[in-house]
């Protein structure tokens, strides 16, 4: 004993200013351990052991299962001390100990009896630690103790036990579930906390269930809750039933969280405003008082609900900026705030919100303290930067010579990365800004420590670098990563050096010595990279650097180890052909939108079957490659050699989202057939669907050559069943067209909705109508990213080039024209050149994609926004370049049509013939203060076989008296004068020339000469003419009527004037 | 210190207070017959399964006994172990009217005794509660004894006693023997 005590004084000393459990070993204190199982326990000494294992725990000390368990076993012991500081110790050391030591629920019996004790100290921290050492074979056990705990009359009591309740729900879902009626019990519980911790619970049992949870909402909205914390809780659960049942604001739910706007606690009134600016559902209408409360917070003495009220704005003011101006004045008081948080985030909010004029004056506001602030801090001004840089492209100096001072200071890796991301975007965005940016992303790579982003930069260097102005001020950059980094860097920096020397001649002879040098690099990698490099280079073949360093191979690499490995399989003489191998498909955000979650709120991941598109971005990569697993378990289709995918399609809707039966249908396109993959879901619980397949009315050029049957369609389950179509015309001009009449047929057999029985085994038939689908030109078309489309143009010949000039006039803008017509032509824009610079008027779209898996398409479209005419829209000359010239012209007439009926050149309408596309019809009225200006005139086009090389013919067929009936007309584009014909000529400015050239007087072969009055008299009786060619009133239904309301029209005036 | 503490663990009881293990098979009344000792204040009012352990005091005879309580369930049995160390005294309880699981409460007891721990240590006593003798199909203690093998056990003091925990028959008088056994090590 005197040695002990003498040992403790020693340690008190040692203690004395410094940590005195700095110097503690496991083994030793483990040993002590063994104290605890002496009788009578001294409490003070164990309790001094039992911190020291804790503190070591805590420290990260690692303890084996044998020596947690004896430690555990030894700490059981101190149970027959009533000393209360030491059984709450205990306590702390079953919990440590409780995930790491073996047959821990020996304590079980003992904390039951310390949560059912007399005295209420230890009760609470008996019921914790109960929770964490019990499981599935032990919960019932305790399952009274924890029920009677629930209802318990003292408030720390029950709230232990409600909260362990949720904590146990994790292991042990069901037995939770039975305590809801002690859950409900204690929600009427006069204690605040208790309320709250109880509604918890009977939620989270209930959550699964939604109708349970309207209920439970809706009792407590009626009934009322004393507790504040309940109601914040109540908010919350009703918000979310509100964004889950897409009931919007006029749902009962957001009538109670409005209420709670007027709340007299401050806690509520803010959760309730948070709620009501997180909802989607919420207009400006509905948002303005919750704004206004978060503006009244703003300037509250608090600094806790200064800062909650501005982070909720900051939030806002993405989605609702105009909401949040009203409360600029006061986010303007908050930049001085002496909290930092809050300067910050009123900061960001008002660089989201605030004008082009202001944006200075906040950059060096924040400037002056961003050393103040943490890193996490600093990534929210610089995210607030990037949206600034997309709203004020004109502003990007200020930003970029901000982000650049930033990227100059300490900072961890996220903040870094942040600020080069910011930067990459507006350098992608903005091309004024490219050389700043690059500038300064140059400098910092000069002292980057972290490899990952040197490697980006390099990368981009070698992209953009070559193209800039001065392309030699980058080399030196690039050079030092080669002799100061190491080799990851270095290997960047040598690909980035073998696009300069591809792109730029001038600098070729320099880098061809840089690489020589890299060839006797200590890395393999960069020494490999670099003789590669160095032997393309060498041999100064345009073509060739455009192959291997420009434009490098774009193919999927799943789809290319399955080639592979096919190629070695079977033996053959032929070299492998990396045609063969599918394209990688390029993951296209824009079209990749998140999927709306299924009915009755059945997510998709829950479903087998069909392709989970959680992660969209990442499964877009492979989404082809599963579908090709999928088809290629079909033995029908493995009968048919369909050969790789060419191309699938996104899922398109063929009913309306909330109807009995969902089909949504995916095209599939292979070298000659084309798969159409009906996915269908049945919504109704009470039948089960059998022998579901599509029938169609296929378009010509097309066979239906199998149709695979979905043997059964379960309640919710969606299936597949297919319909393969044969392209049997090898015209390319007939791989178009629309699968009408598509209807879903099935028998229908009546089922139990809660067990999924059949109740009726014979059912009976029936169908349902699907919307058509249409096979585009842009199924064939598989889109390949160009890096360096420049050299991609040049490498095909420009005599494979034909060119057309569309008038695209329902669209107003660029950027809106654009994003229509990469989708109608489903290629891939290269160079950024889908972004158009703020306030240009003409840009250039540079698209590539593979046609129908063999034929490389480049297209390049000039675009401008028609400001000259008076009709307004956006011109677009576009050229295509392919070495397959059927393949561009059918390009060229199969648009036309698509282009002039869906947009519509004002005044002109033209059809083609239903059984002859190459006949077509037109229709224009009069030109004003024209004598032609009160009449509608009919004509036909007919075009050559080989439209676009060979000039159309023109015919009008209303008598008008200027052209001559049935009779070809002489234009310079019409076949009158093959020779000045331009291919380019698209029909919809062939018509618009017949348009101008009839308002002419000028004479021309099948011109009349006649009187003005006789003119004006041909266009009133024009009407009548039209109505009587079949044609016409077939092929123009609206025009007819049109024409039988205008003759009406006539005949009344004529009768006032006589 | 240890060697003090040992010696201390040697001498056995220490300012009359004793550490007791309290074991035998499941449903042989361990719990209940500890309920019959402790006041009526604190009298538990149902019994059910121990899980694990439990730890009760009480007082008797001049002696403070400390007992563990453990659980007698077959997955538990094998945590008997970790509370061999440092104990005065073993209650093992059976089941008179358990004429079928006598083997194995003699198998357990004969596991016991062979551990390490407990054969180290002769001088613990052994008492053993003939619970239950109020039944009818109950077995005398005799039988019990013979079923068990008490026979053999020549090394190591130990007593039978018939009890019934319900009325508290027998109980007393089993303590009574524990105690005297304890006190006169202790001399």
């Amino acid at each position: 004993m005197k040695m002990y005590q003498k040992r403790e004084k020693k340690d008190d000393e040692d203690a004395a200013g410094s940590n005195p459990f700095s110097k503690l070993q496991k083994t030793a204190v483990l040993q002590e351990a063994r104290v605890f199982n002496e009788t009578p326990v001294n409490a003070r000494k164990c309790a001094l052991i039992l911190t020291k294992i804790l503190y070591l725990i805590n420290q990260g000390e690692t303890l084996s299962t044998q020596e947690a368990t004896d430690a555990f076993f030894n700490m059981t012991k101190l149970f027959q001390s009533k000393d209360t500081t030491l059984r709450r110790l205990v306590y702390i050391g079953i919990k440590e100990l409780s995930k790491l030591a073996e047959n821990v629920y020996v304590v079980t019996s003992s904390l039951t009896t310390d949560m059912n004790a007399k005295e209420d100290q230890c009760r609470p921290s008996a019921i914790r630690t109960l929770t964490t050492i019990t499981d599935v074979t032990t919960f019932q056990g305790i399952e009274r103790y924890m029920k009677q705990a629930i209802v318990d009359k003292n408030a720390a009591v029950a709230s232990a036990a409600l909260v362990s309740s949720l904590h146990m729900a994790k292991l042990i879902p069901d037995g939770i579930k039975r305590w809801v009626n002690e859950a409900q019990e204690a929600v009427n519980s006069d204690n605040v906390m208790v309320q709250h911790h109880a509604l918890g619970l009977l939620y989270h049992i209930r959550k699964s269930d939604r109708l349970a949870v309207s209920k439970l909402v809706t009792k407590y909205i009626r009934s009322g809750l004393k507790s504040p914390y309940a109601v914040c809780m109540l908010i919350r659960i009703a918000s979310k039933l509100i964004e889950d049942e897409d009931s919007g604001t006029d749902s009962p739910y957001f009538d109670f969280i409005d209420s709670c706007l007027r709340h007299k606690l401050e806690m509520v009134v803010y959760e309730a405003a948070n709620a009501i600016v997180n909802l989607k559902c919420t207009s400006q209408r509905e948002l303005t008082p919750a704004v206004s409360v978060l503006q009244l917070f703003l300037s509250s003495p608090k600094p806790t609900l200064r800062f909650a009220a501005v982070r909720t704005l900051n939030k806002v003011a993405m989605t609702h900026p105009n909401a949040v101006t009203a409360c600029n004045v006061d986010l303007e008081n908050l930049i001085t705030d002496a909290n930092r948080s809050i300067a910050t985030l009123a900061i960001t909010t008002l660089l989201k919100t605030g004008s082009e004029s202001s944006v200075e004056r906040l950059m060096k506001q924040i400037s002056s303290f961003m050393s103040e602030i943490s890193d996490e801090f600093k990534i929210v001004v610089v995210g607030a930067t990037r949206q600034l840089c997309q709203k004020f492209p004109r502003k990007h100096n200020v930003m970029m010579v901000f982000l650049s001072n930033m990227l100059r200071e300490e900072g961890g890796y996220e903040y870094k990365k942040s600020i080069v991301d910011t930067i990459i975007n507006i350098i992608d965005d903005n091309p004024e800004a490219k050389e700043a940016g690059l500038a300064y992303l140059c400098e910092f790579i000069e002292d980057c420590e972290h490899v990952g982003l040197a490697v980006r930069i390099l990368h981009l260097l070698g992209k953009e670098g070559p193209r800039t102005s001065r392309p030699s001020k980058y080399i030196r950059f690039i050079y030092n990563r080669l002799i100061l980094e190491n080799a990851p860097i270095r290997a960047a920096a040598v690909s980035s050096l073998a696009k300069f020397g591809a792109h730029c001649e001038d600098l070729l002879h320099n880098i061809l010595v840089l690489l020589e040098r890299s060839c006797l690099d200590t890395d393999d990698e960069v020494r490999d990279r670099a003789t590669y490099y160095l032997n393309v280079l060498k041999l100064r073949q345009k073509s060739l650097h455009n192959q291997c360093i420009l434009n490098p191979l774009q193919v999927s690499l799943v789809g290319l180890e399955k080639a592979l490995q096919q190629y070695i399989l079977e033996p053959s003489v032929t070299p492998f052909d990396m045609k063969s191998v599918p394209l990688a498909t390029q993951v296209d955000k824009v079209e990749e939108r998140p999927k709306k979650p299924m009915v009755n709120g059945l997510t998709n991941e829950a479903l087998p079957n069909q392709v989970s598109k959680a992660p969209a971005e990442k499964i877009a990569a492979t989404r082809q490659d599963i579908y090709a697993e999928q088809l290629a378990a079909i033995p029908e289709f493995v009968a048919l050699k369909l050969g790789p995918i060419l191309k699938s399609s996104l899922p398109i809707e063929l009913t309306e989202s909330e109807t009995e039966y969902v089909v949504q249908c995916v095209k599939h396109i292979f070298k000659r057939h084309i798969v159409l993959q009906f996915d269908c879901t049945n919504t109704l619980n009470d039948q089960i669907l059998e022998n579901v397949r599509v029938s169609m009315q296929v378009p010509d050029g097309f066979e239906e050559v199998c149709t695979i049957v979905c043997p059964r369609l379960n309640y919710n389950i969606p299936a597949p069943t297919y319909t393969c179509l044969e392209i049997v015309n090898d015209d390319t001009s007939m791989i178009t067209g629309t699968c009408e009449n598509i209807l879903l047929k099935y028998i229908v057999k009546d089922c139990d909705p809660n067990t999924g029985q059949l109740l009726d085994e014979d059912g009976y038939d029936d169908e349902y109508a699907l919307e058509d689908v249409d096979i585009l030109v842009a199924d064939y078309m598989q889109r390949i990213l160009k890096p360096n489309f420049g050299t991609a143009w040049e490498e095909i010949d420009s005599e494979h080039e034909v060119e057309e000039t569309y008038a695209l006039s329902s669209f107003k803008a660029i950027d809106e024209a654009i994003k229509n017509v990469i989708g109608f032509m489903g290629m891939q824009p290269c160079e950024r050149s889908e972004k158009v610079p703020e306030g240009k008027s003409s840009h250039t779209l540079y698209l590539a994609g593979v046609f129908r898996g063999t034929d490389e398409v480049l297209v390049r479209a000039k675009l401008a926004v028609n400001t000259s005419n008076f009709e307004s829209g956006v011109t677009m000359k576009m050229s295509v370049r392919c070495r397959n010239p059927e393949v561009a012209t059918f390009i060229a007439l199969k648009r036309d049509y698509k282009e002039i009926t869906n947009n519509p050149i004002p005044n002109i309408y033209a059809k083609p013939l239903d059984n002859n596309i190459l006949e077509w019809h037109f229709a224009m009225r009069g030109a004003q203060q024209t004598p032609y200006e009160n009449g509608l005139y009919h004509g036909r086009i007919e075009f050559p076989v080989d439209f676009p090389f060979k000039p159309p013919s023109f015919y009008m067929l209303t008598p008008n008296g200027r052209f001559k009936c049935n009779t070809k007309i002489c234009l310079n584009t019409s076949n009158y004068h093959p020779e000045a014909w331009n291919p380019s000529w698209s029909v919809a400015s062939l018509l618009i020339g017949l348009y101008s050239f009839m308002n002419d007087d000028e004479p021309t072969w099948g011109s009349l000469r006649s009187s003005k009055e006789e003119r004006m008299q041909l266009a009133l009786m024009s009407w009548a003419y039209n109505l009587q060619d079949p044609i016409f009133v077939s092929l123009f239904p609206e025009l007819a009527q049109e024409c039988k309301r205008k003759i009406s029209m006539i005949c009344s005036s004529k009768m006032i004037k006589t | 210190m240890p060697f003090f503490g040992n010696l201390l663990k040697f001498l056995g009881i220490r300012k009359g207070e004793a550490n007791i293990l309290v074991v035998g098979l499941d449903n042989s009344g361990k719990t209940t017959i500890l309920n019959a000792f402790k006041s009526p204040e604190n009298k538990s009012e149902e019994i059910v399964p121990t899980v694990g352990f439990n730890v009760e005091k009480f007082k008797m005879d001049k002696i403070s006994f400390t007992a563990f309580d453990m659980s007698g369930q077959g997955r538990y049995r094998n945590l008997w172990e970790h509370y061999y160390k440092n104990i005065q005294g073993i209650i093992f309880v059976i089941d008179s009217s358990d004429s079928l699981r006598l083997v194995v409460a003699k198998e357990e007891l004969d596991l016991m005794l062979k551990s390490e721990e407990i054969e180290s240590k002769p001088n613990i006593p052994v008492l053993i509660f003939a619970n239950k003798m109020d039944l009818v199909e109950s077995m005398s203690s005799v039988k019990i004894s013979q079923g068990l093998g008490l026979a053999s056990m020549k090394n190591r003091p130990w007593h039978i006693q018939a009890s019934n925990a319900l009325t508290g028959e027998g109980l007393h008088e089993g303590i009574q023997w524990l105690s005297e056994q304890l006190l006169q090590q202790n001399k």
